[in-house]
């Protein structure tokens, strides 16, 4: 199958790709641009590690053809922040000890940041609502909870 | 990122201390098998039976390897190592001439790209005869049942091995005919008919857990690479290198020293990456194509043909006097094993005659094979199964009784020093203390206020529930080694594979043993080439073996820093203590010599001081149970 002309933009730098027509947006992310942040721990959009912002919204990414994000914004975890500046949530994230394993934790990000992005002042209920797409087996959401709703500057003096 | 300083009394062990990964994990550099890419790599797919039992007829592979793209197409009899009888699953690297259970693997293709291996899957024709299948292990264990194993396959008792502080108990042989009970084990104690006799009150119940998997959120995953020496490199989510290591060897027939495992980050586990897997068709696969190839499940593959948790039946009749005596047990456990043996048997037929105090009991323990997946560990094989069903048992005898359910069990818990069934003592046993503090808890005092408010306000029915478990964790022999670095910092290498945080926990028990700040630790999993033997990170058991390795090799670098400090300073050991990174004559601070440069001396070129090697190699016989009781 011949190969297809994908030109997007990815964490802020405009890429041109040759893609197969029916590879995920996952995939290429994955094989062709060597951004391996987003986790594939299902391929039918159940666990939500492979979630990536396309637009500012998050997305599945491997429910997604990569040719469907020609000319448009992707952001991949290696976008929200870096080593050197973190992002308030990679921080609050590190500093709770959130990841366990850790495969989860890309797709819970970008979740969380978009929820924080529509509403900075987001409640515990609508963080809730905002990672319900997003699986984690080590943790129990405790920690993931405590850490998102900490930077929404929403928790109260007694803990949410 | 600042890291949290210590104290002068608190080196390590007792400071929340963020995970050293954690930077890593967040911003999705943290490497995973799949995300692993060495140049010229192939793909691979495996072709997976859709019957659960069948005989293949026919296997022809013309297409899939006339497809451009494709670079290996291997069924059972491209593999020389395969043999019939497999005893594990690993060992059944592609089904034979029959498969036992739908997933099984009867082809394996490489190729260029994902998507072309998946199409020559398609394009494999697979003819099959369907067989009638044992789903059942209450059916599968009679006679007459359709076989499961080939004739002649022997039971793998390896897990049951590692965990042979429990599981001492004499496995029998099984009934001749009955030929899907692979183990068979009984257990038994005074005169339980007689004791059935003299009970006032008998109650009869069957608990059965269902098959689950372990849900880990990274599939398996394996990349192979062969080099020009015969030498065998394996990427691998795996909970342990050196036991994936020796598994592969035996598969493969060749010895450990010609496999090097890499423990690469493991997306979770739960007991389901103890075992090999996948590891040994994408060995054959990398071989054959002389190309690095990745394999990676799938999720679907995952919940088909991963290792989950075994269903367990339980059958229970116990009987005890009206007045609350225990008399007598008579139970059977079923560990449903999937289509390859492999339970820890006798643990679940040890547990449930061992955690209260039945003066008479008969146990007898069966592992049935069924066509279905093969079963793995999974927190604790067989002990929340089994705890579930004897815990519900002593409730149900309560309500008989018509006494309080948590006041019985506690009268009749064992306790340390109570032989159990296997006539083993309790080594400890704090099932009584967790019990006896959740009953004092405010949920469980109130309960009856709760269950009254059932039906009100929109609520459904309420009610309070308490259970209490338990487990006695593994033992398994491991290394460590701590060395002094030049800049005074200790490097920690051990095979650990870190999958709950343990990195950070053994960092903390070499400062405080060696007494140093945490943040002079740099800790490091190994490869199986460079570490030190390191066993599984699993049986609840990784900070008791391997914090016990670190400790004992970080108090052997102390004490070689100490000795060499002595020489320096003409001082003698016993008057020494390590202070801020040096060295210094207890209650004479301004006396002292940095830990930077004893560790400098150490490296320098014609430097007479030996580098600081802490070295720790220990085997354990000492097992520590452990226990929880839940409110609910």
């Amino acid at each position: 199958m011949p190969k297809h002309v994908l030109s997007c933009t990815v964490n802020d730098e405009a890429v041109e790709v040759l893609v197969q027509p029916y590879v995920t947006l996952l995939d290429a992310l994955r094989e062709d641009l060597n951004l391996t942040g987003p986790k594939e721990g299902c391929g039918t959009g159940d666990c939500g590690a492979c979630t990536v912002h396309l637009d500012g919204q998050p997305v599945a990414s491997c429910l997604m053809l990569a040719m469907q994000v020609r000319g448009r914004q992707v952001r991949t975890i290696e976008g929200l922040g870096g080593a050197e500046a973190l992002h308030p949530l990679q921080e609050a994230f590190v500093r709770l000890g959130v990841p366990q394993c850790g495969f989860c934790i890309p797709g819970v990000l970008m979740a969380a940041a978009a929820v924080l992005t529509e509403n900075p002042k987001a409640t515990q209920e609508e963080i809730r609502y905002g990672i319900a797409g997003n699986l984690c087996r080590c943790t129990g959401y405790t920690k993931m909870l405590a850490a998102i709703t900490e930077v929404a500057g929403t928790l109260s003096a007694k803990g949410a | 990122m600042a890291v949290m300083k210590t104290t002068r009394e608190i080196k390590g062990i007792g400071l929340p201390i963020p995970r050293p990964d954690g930077p890593e994990k967040v911003t999705g550099q943290v490497l995973y098998v799949a995300d692993i890419k060495p140049k010229g790599m192939l793909h691979a797919k495996l072709l997976r039976s859709p019957h659960a039992h069948a005989r293949i007829v026919k296997i022809d592979t013309t297409r899939a390897k006339a497809l451009p793209g494709v670079r290996a197409v291997l069924i059972a009899r491209d593999i020389p190592e395969l043999k019939r009888k497999a005893a594990t699953r690993a060992h059944a690297i592609l089904a034979i001439d029959r498969v036992v259970f739908a997933g099984q693997p009867v082809a394996a293709v490489a190729a260029d790209e994902l998507a072309i291996a998946e199409e020559a899957c398609d394009l494999i024709d697979v003819q099959y005869e369907v067989l009638a299948a044992a789903v059942d292990p209450l059916k599968a264990m009679l006679v007459g049942a359709p076989p499961v194993a080939d004739a002649g396959t022997e039971a793998d008792t390896s897990e049951a091995l590692a965990h042979s502080g429990v599981a001492v108990a004499k496995t029998q042989t099984a009934p001749t005919k009955a030929v899907n009970i692979s183990q068979h084990a009984k257990l038994a104690r005074g005169d339980v008919a007689k004791a059935f006799a003299e009970s006032d009150v008998i109650v009869e119940k069957t608990y059965r857990v269902p098959m689950v998997h372990q849900g880990y959120l990274e599939p398996h995953a394996v990349l192979a690479q062969w080099d020009g020496n015969g030498q065998l490199t394996l990427y691998s989510s795996t909970q342990g290198s050196f036991n994936t290591r020796s598994e592969v060897a035996d598969v493969l027939h060749i010895e450990e020293n010609r496999i090097k495992v890499i423990p690469v980050e493991c997306g979770g586990g739960f007991g389901g990456k103890i075992r090999a897997l996948c590891e040994p068709i994408t060995a054959i696969l990398a071989r054959v194509t002389r190309r690095p190839v990745r394999y990676v499940m799938t999720r679907r593959e995952e919940l088909e043909a991963g290792m989950p948790a075994p269903q367990v039946i339980i059958k229970l009749k116990t009987g005890a006097k009206r007045d609350g005596t225990l008399m007598a047990l008579d139970g059977e456990t079923i560990i449903e094993s999937g289509a390859y043996s492999g339970a820890v048997l006798t643990m679940s037929a040890v547990f449930v005659s061992s955690v209260y105090q039945f003066p008479n009991f008969e146990v007898r323990a069966y592992e049935v094979l069924t066509h279905k997946p093969s079963i793995a560990a999974y927190r604790a094989p067989t002990a929340p199964q089994t705890f579930f069903a004897i815990d519900s048992q002593m409730d149900l005898m309560a309500r008989e009784l018509g006494v309080d359910s948590v006041e019985f069990r506690l009268r009749h818990l064992m306790k340390e020093g109570d032989p159990m069934a296997n006539g083993q003592p309790w080594q400890s046993n704090g099932a009584r203390q967790v019990l006896q503090r959740l009953a004092e808890h405010p949920l469980w005092k109130n309960r009856a206020a709760w269950k009254a408010k059932s039906g009100q306000d929109g609520r459904g029915l309420c009610g309070t529930g308490l259970a209490v478990g338990g487990w006695i964790p593994g033992l398994q022999p491991t290394g460590a080694t701590v060395r002094l670095n030049p800049d005074g910092s200790l490097q920690v290498l051990t095979g650990q594979v870190d999958i709950a945080g343990t990195n950070i926990a053994l960092a903390q028990i070499a400062a405080t043993a060696f007494g140093i700040d945490i943040d002079k630790i740099k800790i490091t999993t190994g490869d199986t080439d460079t570490a030190p033997m390191t066993g599984l990170s699993a049986g609840s058991k990784t900070i008791y073996t391997v914090g016990t390795a670190v400790m004992q090799a970080a108090q052997d670098a102390r004490r070689q820093t100490l000795e060499i400090a002595a020489k320096e300073m003409e001082a003698a050991i016993g008057d020494l203590e390590i202070e801020d990174g040096r060295v210094v004559v207890r209650g004479v601070p301004d006396k002292g010599v940095t830990l930077a440069s004893i560790g400098k001396k150490g490296n320098l070129y014609m430097s007479k001081v030996p580098p600081v090697l802490g070295v720790a190699h220990p085997a354990f016989a000492v097992q520590a149970p452990a226990f929880a009781a839940q409110l609910a």
